[in-house]
């Protein structure tokens, strides 16, 4: 057990949204210098507890309490004047600022009108080498990759002082490489005397990093334990209500004789210029799984965008069932069976105002059973969503919920079941399961092996190669907008990909 | 979860069909008796509103009433409250400044409301159409800031073909709505294009075509009809043919006002057609998804050029559809100088309803209301007609103020998350 005192309190905190009910009598206490763990499924209502302790949310009903004295923020800058921080899942940086001046910003140091930027970069550089947080003060967060982005975000909350941090699934959006250096920073802040909690769905983060985890499950809190005696098993039942499967089975499956899908010698300009994609060749068969391994930025988005017709090619031949497609548009490509899911949610994959419905339907949206004539079959859109929220356990009160009111589990859900549903030929998946629960996860690959299984040819990308491994038939390796090696994962580990994947290899 | 909720995808039965035909019956009916001037159409309308209501019962029950309420409230309560407040603080300025508010505002809702209720209808046709079509472009994330361009195009165009067009019934008439239309749409071509191609800002294209769009109207009115040698100033165009001319409501009733066409009639149409087109048709569902999010509709095959075309020239036919109006309604002919500013004030209305197309009937009307009895109450109480501006100006800018602060709320909200003070 832990001894030390309470440092942060909830207690039977209740948040009622419209239709949903997102806590019910949540009840958490959180030490001092401790990393606590947050673990529950898509929209158990992990943010949503999180952001009323930092007060973005006001509970229905319950109290919170800080050092044992009753605390109620009506704003977070009421929050971080008595110690707290927030990391959000989706970050909160202005992108053309640099880190120094996001990092200030709203605490600028100096008198008056005027700001000592000179003394507040010194400070940010204290703190950034204290923590091992390394990062340029002055490089423009536009220009930063979303791990170095998670840094400031991190500076941020320790420049105001926070003595209790809150980050909200901070390993979705790092490589596994990233994730290492985290668990260092974060253990590296325990000891200074921070606490932390720490939501995230990945069960061996939780062993790996927190000392006591509680489980949430549909608003309720389904159990607390000392992470030293729980099993990731007993965390998945606990979290899921069922047992789950940790790792789905992939069994052998003969792929087609003529690729479904083929890439030759295909190059693609990068946002600011220069090659992005270089010289790749690649065949997707029907009935198997292709994965590309890389680090994040090696050509993975472009790849992406290029195979979709989002991005114009420079050189090099895109080929669907035999057919050049190079040529054509975006529109064409999906009706010819080409699927794609993009990686980020927010920008490429959906229209947030938006509902479930219109979202699922989009892209086919002229076609039946979604469009008659020039009128889009509402009934008929709502019915399908609705099935496909049943099938993909989407928690969202019904078809008509806009995007926007989902938690980032289930968002993702609406893409996938969109996608899936559509039964192409050739699915496109950049890091499907990101932000995905235990559960989700399994479903989603059973889902992704099943296409399979049915003869279409999967592209999977993904930065976990836990995820390629238990999916893919073939892997290649993406290294600097280059395919550099190709593996069988029969004939190979984890480690030795990982190898390829930052340029080395024997 | 999901299954507890299936119930609000309820589809309307056979039974609930009954009431929704009659009150949508009764409304019209009540509507157009209304507008006419016949005020016990209000009865009508009241009839329709229950019926509505509860059909809407029957249909969803208690919850279903209060989702309508709650979405009219959202349309409706920042104009009206806006309009409230301003008329408060315009109350307060005659008081400081020596008018008699009471007086003043009687005689402007007097005027407004029932002796010049005619007044304040054909008012306030055009800027329903103006306010359509800027409205119509925000949800494509565009800006139609030129509609008084294209609603001089659409007068011009009206009077080009009025004049000569003479077909049987009212083919002509449909023909000369149909022309203007195309042609306003048309003269938003190049800023579509320049938008598509080079990524020119459509406020900047649209804006100077407005202006040449309104320098070419003198030269136009010259030659038809408009010469300073036989006609007196301000210089006209001949009047169209009579088979142009819209309908006149005295037609029906007796004793509506001759002048009181029935253009109202057909904006208030459009307007539901507008809403149609967005909420329900396909296209309409492009539009919204480029203007919410347009990675995401790219991402999904949605072209973003076509789309914006579609867009800018729609809002061109709509804008021009004003122009149309009041030449086969109200003008018959067109004057030079003659600086209604339709186009510039549909911004306002559009602005007010938030974008909404119904709501662009009510703001509308509100507008119309307000200028004709201002006028009625300039006349009738020596007070300057400049207080109705005073309020329409606050109005204005407290529904947008109240938006922008939505806006600064959010960026707030995100300002306050990563804590700023
Ligand atoms: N602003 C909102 N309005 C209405 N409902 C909301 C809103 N925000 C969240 N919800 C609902 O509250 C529930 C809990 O959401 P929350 O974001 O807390 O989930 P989560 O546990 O963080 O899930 P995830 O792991 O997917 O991020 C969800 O059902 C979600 O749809
Ligand atoms: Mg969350």
């Amino acid at each position: 057990m832990n001894t030390q005192p309470v440092i942060l309190e909830t207690r039977k905190i209740v948040k009622q949204f419209p239709k949903v009910l997102a806590n019910s009598d949540v009840s958490i206490q959180l030490h001092q210098g401790e990393i606590l763990a947050l673990l529950g499924e898509n929209g158990a209502g992990k943010s949503t507890l999180m952001n009323i302790l930092y007060g973005l949310y006001q509970p229905s009903s319950g109290e919170i309490y800080l050092h044992g004295k009753a605390v109620n923020f009506r704003s977070p800058r009421e929050a971080i004047e008595n110690g707290l921080g927030m990391v959000h899942q989706h970050f909160m940086l202005v992108e053309n600022l640099t880190v120094t001046e996001n990092i200030i910003l709203g605490s600028e140091p100096g008198r008056g009108l005027t700001i000592d930027y000179a003394a507040a970069r010194r400070q940010v550089k204290e703190l950034s080498e204290r923590y091992s947080l390394k990062v340029n003060p002055d490089s423009r967060i536009e220009d930063l990759s979303v791990g170095l982005q998670q840094r400031v975000e991190i500076l941020k909350a320790l420049y105001r002082k926070a003595s209790v941090l809150i980050l909200d699934e901070p390993t979705a959006v790092l490589t596994p490489q990233e994730v290492e250096g985290f668990f260092t920073v974060a253990r590296r802040l325990r000891d200074d005397g921070v606490s932390i909690i720490i939501i995230t769905h990945k069960l061996e983060e939780v062993k790996a990093i927190s000392d006591r985890v509680y489980i949430l499950r549909r608003g309720k809190v389904a159990g607390m334990r000392e992470t030293s005696t729980v099993s990731k098993e007993e965390l998945a039942t606990l979290m899921v209500g069922r047992e789950v499967v940790l790792t789905v089975h992939r069994t052998p499956h003969q792929r087609g004789q003529k690729p479904v899908f083929e890439l030759k010698n295909l190059s693609v300009q990068g946002e600011r210029g220069g090659e992005a994609l270089r010289d790749v060749s690649l065949s997707v068969h029907p009935g198997e799984v292709l994965g590309i391994a890389g680090v994040d930025g090696n050509g993975q988005t472009e790849l992406a965008e290029a195979i979709m017709g989002l991005r114009s090619v420079a050189a090099g031949k895109i080929i669907h069932k035999g057919e050049l497609v190079t040529g054509l548009n975006t529109k064409k490509r999906i009706h010819r069976g080409i699927g794609c899911v993009p990686s980020d949610r927010h920008r490429h994959g959906l229209v947030l105002p938006m509902t479930i419905s219109e979202n699922i339907a989009m892209g086919l949206h002229r076609d039946k059973p979604n469009a008659r004539f020039f009128s889009l079959d509402y009934p008929a859109m709502n019915s399908s969503a609705n099935a496909l929220i049943k099938r993909f356990d989407i928690r969202a009160p019904g078809p008509l919920t806009a995007a926007e009111q989902l938690s980032g589990g289930n968002q993702q859900k609406v893409i996938l079941a969109r996608e899936i549903s559509r039964k192409p030929s050739f699915l496109l998946v950049n890091q499907p399961t990101r932000g995905l629960d235990v559960g989700a996860i399994e479903y989603i690959h059973s889902e992704i092996l099943r296409m399979r299984d049915a003869d279409a040819g999967v592209l999977l990308i993904s930065l976990e190669l836990e995820e390629i491994f238990s999916l893919a038939d073939r892997i290649l390796v993406l290294y600097e907008g280059q395919i550099v090696k190709e593996l069988k994962p029969e004939n190979s580990s984890e480690k030795e990909v990982g190898l390829y994947m930052m340029g080395g290899g024997p | 979860m999901s299954s507890e909720h299936s119930a609000q995808m309820k589809t309307p039965g056979k039974f609930s069909s009954i009431p929704r035909i009659s009150a949508i019956v009764l409304a019209v009916a009540g509507s157009i008796f209304y507008l006419a001037g016949q005020f016990a159409g209000a009865v009508l309308i009241l009839l329709a509103g229950g019926l509505y209501l509860a059909g809407l019962r029957l249909e969803q029950g208690d919850g279903g009433i209060r989702e309508a309420m709650a979405r009219w409230k959202k349309i409706l309560a920042a104009p009206l409250s806006g309009a409230l407040i301003a008329i408060v603080i315009g109350g307060i300025i005659m008081l400081l400044t020596g008018y008699n508010p009471i007086k003043a505002y009687s005689a402007l809702f007097y005027g407004g409301l029932v002796k010049n209720w005619h007044i304040s209808v054909i008012n306030a046709a055009p800027l329903i159409f103006t306010g359509l079509s800027v409205a119509f472009a925000f949800k494509a994330g565009l800006f139609n800031i030129g509609a008084e361009g294209q609603y001089y195009i659409g007068a011009m165009a009206a009077v080009w073909l009025g004049l000569i067009l003479k077909l049987p019934g009212i083919i002509s008439l449909i023909l000369v709505f149909a022309f203007a239309a195309a042609l306003s749409a048309a003269w938003n071509l190049i800023p579509a294009l320049l938008k598509v191609k080079t990524g020119a800002h459509e406020v900047i294209t649209t804006m100077m075509l407005a202006h040449t769009a309104r320098y070419l109207s003198p030269i136009f009115i010259r030659a038809f009809g408009g010469n300073p040698s036989t006609s007196t100033h301000p210089y006209v165009t001949d009047e169209i043919l009579p088979n142009n001319f819209l309908p006149v409501f005295k037609t029906l009733f007796p004793n509506a006002n001759y002048r009181l066409h029935t253009g109202i009639l057909i904006s208030i149409a459009t307007a539901f057609f507008i809403q149609y087109l967005l909420t329900k048709t396909r296209t309409g569902f492009e539009i919204r998804a480029i203007g919410q999010n347009k990675e995401a509709a790219r991402a999904q095959g949605i072209s973003i050029g076509l789309n914006v075309f579609r867009a800018l020239l729609i809002a061109g036919a709509l804008a021009g559809l004003a122009g149309v109006n009041q030449v086969t309604g109200l003008d018959h002919k067109m004057f030079e100088n003659l600086h209604a500013n339709y186009g510039w004030n549909g911004i306002s209305v559009a602005l007010l309803a938030g974008g909404h197309p119904i709501g662009v009937v009510f703001t509308s009307l509100i507008w119309g209301i307000l200028d004709s009895g201002g006028q009625y109450m300039a006349r009738t109480t020596q007070t300057p007609n400049a207080i109705v501006e005073i309020v329409k100006g606050i109005t204005l800018f407290l529904v947008v103020a109240r938006y922008i602060s939505f806006y600064l709320k959010r960026y707030w909200k995100r300002w306050n998350m990563s804590g700023g003070k």
